[in-house]
């Protein structure tokens, strides 16, 4: 980190040539694994995210079970290997239990769960490679692997981080961009009508920036919506992938 | 969106006086709605296949691959059941938490329990039985299909080829022109020599 500051903007144009508005590629794949009741593989620049979820199923413990609604768990935790800082080597800490709180408080908001009392529904969230901007990608990959997995929600969320550097207001972060920017702001979405579901922000904005910030957010989760679609879409293509389950021969 | 207006449909929610999907599903042009994917919401009435999870001092907890293990009192069964026994059970009860009660099981002997998506059971039934016909008459086994997305099949007959049409129906559900593969590939595989075990 003791890295000086790099330029971040250079002839108008982000340091990976990048326009404000630009996003990184983001190739979205869902159904990747057999086993998980849903899921998705995001990969968002050099993010690597793979969301599994399963659910709704018996609430376990027991006592944690509301008898109104199914109760939403959520984890995200970073592979070891995932950036060139220490991360995930000694189990969950500050930084992934409070990740994990804000994005199963975005995703209560969409899920169905009354019409599943006494059920719980896990979302896991495992970042493989990280390049800023990784909460934006998984709470993405996340909201593919529950629609995959089948769940009653009231929209598909979608998020993406706004912010300023080198003065000037734009979508996506890079980690460096991230790391040496003035103001970061992750925001995720209910596409639908609009409901912001998470609103988080580093560093300072003025109003008039947080509200041209707010919509180029919106602008670009439009985009990610769309690709979020297609990828669902993709899996019933063809026939559906599948891995037969037979549960034993039961004399 | 499925209407404008608000109607009461599985897989669906309304906001604000309009009818939205909750889960993936395919919208016909006439406004009829098929889910291809979601949970099993038991219902009244429904005939599933399940199986003994628990043995209970007056009754069984049954796994019939909803949100929650249903319930089978011991009264309403003459037969013992035993821990992982497949039954074929009617739905005598569903309450305001999706509390499931059973009734009329009934044991599934030498078979093997298969597990899809429970909406994908209309299209392996098909219409008047139609699909589920044509694998038991090619194959020769008893079938059992669950409401619940559980389906049953004796190991008398060619097992292996229903279970492997059952998936493959499963599979190419949302594919129009689906009875008329099934049909070819379930003939391609009888005049094919019988497989030696």
């Amino acid at each position: 980190m003791a890295k000086e500051k790099p330029q971040l903007i250079i002839n108008g144009k982000r340091a990976d040539g990048r326009s404000m508005e630009d996003l990184r590629p983001i190739k979205i794949t869902a159904h990747v694994l057999n086993d998980a009741q849903g899921s998705a593989l995001v990969e968002w620049g050099n993010n690597k995210i793979l969301a599994g979820v399963y659910g709704p199923r018996e609430c376990i413990p027991r006592h944690d079970a509301s008898p109104y609604r199914a109760v939403v768990r959520c984890r995200y935790t970073m592979a070891p290997f995932c950036s060139l800082e220490e991360h995930g080597r000694s189990g969950p800490n500050r930084r992934s239990h409070e990740l994990s709180k804000v994005i199963r408080e975005a995703f209560e908001n969409v899920i169905i769960s009354e019409a599943y009392p006494r059920t719980q529904i896990d979302i896991y969230m495992e970042v493989l490679q990280s390049d800023g901007g990784t909460r934006c990608a998984a709470i993405t990959a996340a909201a593919v692997a529950l629609a995959d997995a089948g769940i009653p929600m009231k929209d598909l969320v979608c998020a993406v981080a706004v912010g300023k550097i080198d003065g000037q207001v734009a979508v996506d972060f890079s980690k460096d961009e991230d790391n040496y920017g003035e103001s970061d702001m992750p925001i995720a979405i209910a596409p639908r009508n609009g409901d912001v579901l998470l609103f988080q922000m580093d560093g300072n904005l003025t109003r008039e920036e947080l509200s041209n910030a707010l919509e180029m957010a919106y602008r670009a989760c439009a985009k990610v919506s769309a690709l979020q679609a297609a990828a669902l879409k993709a899996v019933y293509d063809g026939p559906k992938p599948q891995a037969s389950l037979v549960l034993g021969n039961k004399q | 969106m499925v209407a404008d207006r608000p109607v009461r449909l599985p897989y669906c929610y309304v906001e604000k006086n309009k009818t939205y999907a909750s889960v993936l599903s395919l919208l016909s042009e006439d406004g009829r709605l098929v889910p291809l994917c979601g949970p099993y919401e038991p219902m009244l009435d429904d005939y599933v296949v399940a199986y003994v999870q628990e043995v209970r001092f007056s009754g069984y907890n049954i796994n019939i691959n909803g949100a929650a293990n249903a319930y089978l009192s011991g009264r309403e069964t003459a037969q013992k059941l035993q821990l992982g026994d497949v039954i074929y059970v009617r739905i005598n009860s569903v309450d305001e938490v999706k509390s499931v009660e059973l009734t009329d099981a009934r044991i599934l002997r030498g078979g093997k329990l298969i597990e899809t998506d429970a909406v994908k059971i209309p299209r392996i039934i098909g219409k008047k039985n139609s699909m589920i016909g044509m694998i038991t008459a090619a194959t020769g086994c008893e079938i059992y299909v669950g409401r619940n997305g559980y389906i049953w099949v004796s190991e008398k007959g060619n097992a292996k080829l229903a279970i492997e049409t059952i998936k493959m129906v499963e599979a190419q559900a949302h594919i129009s022109g689906l009875t008329d593969r099934i049909k070819a590939h379930l003939d391609a595989q009888k005049s094919a020599p019988a497989p030696t075990n």
